[in-house]
């Protein structure tokens, strides 16, 4: 197989209209007043949000912005707006500094140098806001993760991952993109780099060590039971560096899944219940 | 036996779980269709219940024939028509055991019912965690000459349709429930059967979002040549009408000769090197 971006390509109108048609159907078979996001100003949650507002119309769908003093960035603030502004979304603004500073101060353990713990707090809380708004005002949470960020495990468990449709979750992070300018995200927020905002300069690129033009056909070559040598061949990348993300990936099963449980008795949840969803 | 008469491709989706709303659309959809003369409505894949009922597939089945089938019969008899479904089948000499059936009922009441071959169990599908394969082949006598029934996935085997095919059915049912992904698949497929056994084929599919999947619909009459006679709309439902015309077949049968020049060694060979695969 032949590992070139084309490979990525769909037929962008057919997905917007698969994804819209989704939630539409989500938010009615749920008797669900509507849909509530977080909205942080990044691709992913810009482009959930205007999928959401094509779907059931946007004074359904409520935007929470939640920035905090560390990650602040007037710039995101800027293109949440705009996504808000062009998509007719309602927003609501809350600054969560003073949440976090009272977590961590209740805390015993709290270490400030850790940057991951603290971080992972972040996402979980702005998840507590979303959950908040969604049960008492009839809402459906719609999350933003892609399938390169779940494949990977670049989430925070219970955090931002947490929701009840993940309606882009199929999509590669560079699919995303070309998702979301084929249904108007302006351009300046497809283009900047993505981070997950959990500490000052975190960008998810440098993080994972690698671009998501490359990540993204690494793990389609991954789906396609590519082997890594392979997949490093035709990439031009070093084995060890494909190898590393296999690893992730099959390493990050734990933050997909409800919690494992030891088999008990006949019927186990996790196991054995298949439940259909709507 | 009538040499012409018009099928009704019902491209419902459906209540999952609710077996008594789905009956009541089945029999709006076959009010319908008759009014447009039609004297075969067919419905799609496990239509009585929804496809992905998962664990509740134990609290639906029922025995065919039975309850279901009977209400069905009823609207049959009631309309003087041929009607296809599908249904969980509670195996009758058992408590947990089902199969993935198509049921034909008739304007005399029930006529007869296949139980699904092949079932998927693989990438969405589960159907081997509930379901026992069916081991015979499904083709009835009727007004309306014989008619042979297949499921789904039956589609992507030839052998299903060969053999219905080959114990006289010149109509192919197929009813199905796929999703979005497999439209390409199915799209060949359907006129890949009907072309190969000179037959004519109807093939009827859910629409609809269950559990994330959206069913493509897209119910098709085939005719022996290929060519689409009729299409219903994607993605959403539809009641299309189409003709069947008997006589059509001759010409194609001579034309592309697949059933005389048909080898029948080769099946032989076909069963030692599966076996062996």
């Amino acid at each position: 197989m032949k590992l070139t971006q084309q490979v990525l390509d769909l037929n962008w109108e057919e997905v917007k209209t698969k994804i819209t048609r989704f939630i539409r159907d989500y938010v009615e078979k749920a008797n669900a007043n509507g849909i509530v996001l977080g909205l942080s100003g990044g691709v992913d949650s810009s482009t959930a949000a205007a999928l959401s507002a094509l779907a059931i119309g946007g004074s359904k769908v409520l935007g929470l912005m939640l920035p905090e003093k560390e990650t602040y960035n007037p710039l995101d603030i800027k293109h949440a707006k705009l996504v808000a502004e062009k998509f007719g979304i309602k927003t609501e603004t809350i600054d969560i500094t003073s949440t976090l500073e009272a977590l961590q101060k209740s805390i015993p353990i709290f270490d400030l140098k850790d940057k991951l713990s603290k971080g992972n707090l972040k996402a979980r809380t702005r998840m507590l806001y979303l959950y908040y708004y969604a049960n008492k005002l009839n809402l459906i949470v719609c999350g933003s993760s892609d399938k390169s960020e779940v494949m990977i495990g670049y989430f925070t468990k219970w955090g931002d991952a947490a929701a009840d449709i993940a309606p882009l979750m199929d999509l590669y992070k560079t699919q995303v993109r070309k998702l979301a300018r084929h249904v108007g995200v302006p351009d300046e927020i497809v283009d900047k780099p993505p981070s997950p905002m959990l500490w000052p300069g975190q960008t998810a690129e440098e993080e994972i060590g690698l671009k998501y033009e490359i990540l993204d056909l690494v793990l389609y070559g991954l789906e396609h039971f590519m082997k890594t040598e392979q997949i490093a061949e035709e990439l031009g990348l070093p084995k060890d560096l494909v190898e590393k993300v296999k690893k992730r990936w099959k390493a990050m099963e734990h933050k997909r899944r409800l919690p494992l449980t030891t088999k008990l008795q006949y019927r186990t949840v996790g196991f054995d219940f298949r439940i259909p969803l709507p | 036996m009538k040499q012409k008469f018009k099928v009704a491709l019902a491209q419902i989706s459906c209540q999952r779980g609710d077996k008594k709303a789905n009956i009541q659309k089945i029999e709006a959809y076959t009010e319908n269709a008759r009014q447009q003369n039609a004297d075969l409505v067919i419905f799609p894949e496990l239509s009585l219940t929804g496809y992905v009922v998962r664990d509740e597939l134990y609290e639906l089945a029922e025995p065919v024939p039975g309850p279901s089938t009977a209400a069905i019969e009823k609207i049959a008899k009631q309309h003087g028509v041929y009607i296809v479904f599908g249904m969980p089948e509670l195996s009758e000499k058992a408590q947990a055991t089902l199969y993935n059936t198509a049921v034909l009922v008739g304007p005399k009441g029930f006529v007869g019912k296949y139980r699904k071959m092949h079932l998927p169990t693989h990438s969405v599908f589960e159907e081997k965690r509930y379901f026992r394969p069916g081991y015979q082949t499904g083709v009835f006598d009727t007004e309306l000459g014989k008619i042979g029934l297949i499921i789904c996935y039956d589609i992507f085997f030839p052998e299903v349709s060969r053999l219905t095919r080959l114990e006289g059915a010149q109509l192919i049912v197929c009813i199905s429930a796929s999703p979005a992904v497999r439209r390409v698949f199915f799209e060949i497929l359907t006129a890949a059967r009907a072309i190969e056994n000179t037959a004519f084929l109807a093939y009827v599919n859910l629409v609809g979002i269950e559990n994330g999947l959206q069913f493509w619909g897209g119910s098709r009459l085939i005719g022996p040549n290929g060519r689409a006679l009729s299409i219903a709309k994607y993605d959403e439902e539809d009641l299309v009408i189409g003709e069947v015309d008997y006589s059509d077949i001759k010409p194609v049968e001579a034309f592309v000769p697949t059933l005389r020049d048909l080898r029948p060694e080769l099946f032989d060979k076909i069963k030692e090197n599966a076996e062996k695969l």
